[in-house]
């Protein structure tokens, strides 16, 4: 089965975020794969990966969280790719089956947290892990999205912000940087080509993949307003009208922070922030409200009809 | 970027005086600074290994300095104090008491992984930052900082639950942390939420704070878990020898 095939029908894990402050994620990724004709079955009974949280507590006890979600996917759903859209679900998966392939400890304590807590241990190897965007470009990739757009994002332009769990550290990652066609660590282009295919002009953006201090957004807010400030006001002197986003993480981050450096900071930087899915969805002829517009924190509606997507 | 380089002269080593003339010499002002001489004799020699003893320290014993951590590092480009290079520097000699100047910011690191990806020797100094802020907690050095009561409340409520549900998480990290909930950028984000949604939407955002969503079938990977993290207690109280630390009196009595 070719990989394209083999992303067709896909087990699905949305993560904590995407049912509470990420939703309007989880709704534009549910719909854009209805239009595109894509199967998601979201993984049975799931829990959550540990977050950026969990390892600060104990690296390994995170390890076997993400495990356990793939043992659920392998072992009671009989699926090998498993499709996260959060960047922190997504990492974290990553990182579980980097150590349980690398790591005798973490292997360790992974089997003896599985036996205790009754489920089959999840062994590396058994499912493949991908980010919504590897699932776009590879099912349906550029070309195949030219076809199907219905409202080209001519005039749109968009400063494409990847944050920092989906590309380091890159040794979790080693599909990537494999030359011509894969995603690279340093300059990640995935979700610049998606867009571009929807028509959107994307801009020279230099922040691609700096930290949005997400981790610390609330311990430590004004290291995070700092952050996310430079990443905003970089992105509008760009030229971007847009920054889109593909992690409930740093959209939530920016949108709070936007606010935050409005009302503590006084400095007010007027850009949309919108997810990946939420442009795509709408270039595929989707309604704004279908694809969770009206479940942002920032109000990008009056832009969005400007732009004639409304 | 150019490395933001701490100068190992702090300023109140530097002794200037507006008129001093010394064996006929003119030395007043800044043209002849003196700096007060240091002399380090209170090395811990255990430091190394008691921070390759807690999770994320594993590799500090790699690093060459070449700073390329420092370099590329999120925090240091905002507050140039902040130079993982030279904390790892410190660690490695043993020179705790400098490393303590700089303890209230340690826990600061943002886990970018910048570091991490630019490190040539494989030292993950995002590990290390942690690592080194456990060591900070552990020893009594500092208070626990706001981020590690933001850990502790989450991973409490996956332990328990199995899932993270946001608000929640955030009404008792700001109780723990003893901070106004309603800040006035609060009050603008949650306004500018509830502008465009819908009534369902709201009515499961309610639902969703009252009634935690919960992993179901959870006990026993909560009890396993549980277990697990007590046990590393155990094990980084023994690599520290925080038993003589934690035998206070009070203790005592109750037994």
């Amino acid at each position: 089965m070719t990989t394209k095939d083999k992303y067709k029908k896909v087990a699905y894990y949305p993560g904590c975020a995407l049912e509470g402050s990420g939703h309007s994620y989880n709704r534009s990724t549910k719909a854009v794969g209805k239009a595109l004709g894509l199967d998601l079955v979201e993984v049975k009974n799931w829990n959550c990966c540990g977050a950026m949280e969990v390892k600060n507590v104990d690296p390994k006890l995170q390890t076997y969280l993400s495990s356990r979600v793939m043992s659920v996917a392998a072992n009671e759903m009989d699926m090998d790719v498993v499709m996260a859209p959060c960047n922190g679900c997504y990492h974290n998966l990553k990182k579980a089956e980097y150590d349980l392939a690398n790591d005798e400890e973490s292997v360790e304590v992974v089997d003896r947290l599985s036996k205790k807590a009754g489920h089959k241990t999840y062994e590396s190897g058994q499912v493949e892990t991908i980010h919504a965007l590897d699932w776009i470009k590879e099912t349906i990739g550029e070309d195949g999205l030219r076809e199907r757009v219905k409202n080209s994002l001519a005039g749109i332009k968009i400063a494409n912000y990847y944050g920092c769990m989906y590309t380091r550290p890159r040794h979790i990652f080693p599909e990537k940087d494999q030359g011509p066609g894969s995603e690279s660590t340093s300059k990640p282009h995935f979700m610049d080509d998606l867009l571009a295919a929807a028509g959107a002009e994307n801009v020279d953006f230099p922040l691609k993949t700096a930290c949005c201090g997400g981790a610390h957004t609330l311990s430590d807010t004004d290291t995070s307003t700092k952050l996310v400030l430079n990443i905003l006001k970089t992105a509008k002197l760009a030229g971007a009208d847009v920054i889109a986003t593909e992690c409930p993480t740093c959209h939530s981050g920016l949108e709070m922070h936007q606010i935050r450096a409005e009302k503590v900071l006084g400095e007010r930087v007027d850009i949309k922030i919108l997810y990946f899915t939420q442009l795509l969805g709408m270039a595929l002829g989707l309604k704004p409200r279908k694809v969770g517009v009206h479940e942002n924190i920032s109000d990008s509606i009056r832009f969005l009809k400007e732009k004639g997507l409304g | 970027m150019p490395i933001h380089e701490k100068s190992l002269i702090r300023p109140e080593n530097l002794k200037t005086h507006d008129e001093l003339v010394l064996d006929g010499i003119d030395v007043s002002g800044h043209w002849s600074t003196f700096i007060e001489s240091r002399v380090v004799t209170d090395y811990n020699e255990a430091l190394e290994e008691e921070i390759a003893a807690l999770p994320g320290g594993e590799f500090v014993h790699r690093c060459w300095q070449c700073g390329s951590c420092t370099n590329s590092c999120t925090v240091n480009a905002i507050n140039p104090d902040f130079n993982p290079r030279y904390w790892i520097y410190l660690i490695r000699t043993g020179m705790e008491s400098e490393l303590l100047r700089d303890k209230d910011i340690i826990w600061q690191c943002v886990s970018c992984n910048k570091c991490t990806y630019a490190c040539p020797r494989d030292v993950f100094p995002e590990g290390v930052m942690k690592a080194t802020a456990h060591w900070l907690e552990h020893k009594g050095h500092t208070p626990k900082s706001p981020s590690m009561h933001f850990d502790e409340v989450f991973t409490e409520q996956i332990v328990k639950t199995g899932k993270i549900e946001e608000s929640r998480t955030i009404r008792r990290f700001f109780a723990r942390t003893n901070q106004r909930l309603f800040q006035s950028w609060m009050i603008e984000m949650v306004k500018r939420m509830l502008r465009g949604l819908p009534i369902g939407m709201l009515t499961r955002m309610g639902l969703a704070s009252l009634i935690a969503p919960r992993t179901s079938d959870w006990s026993a990977a909560s009890d396993a878990m549980q277990e697990y993290i007590d046990e590393q207690n155990d094990k980084h109280t023994e690599a520290l020898n925080l038993a003589a630390l934690a035998k206070r009196p009070d203790q005592d009595v109750a037994a």
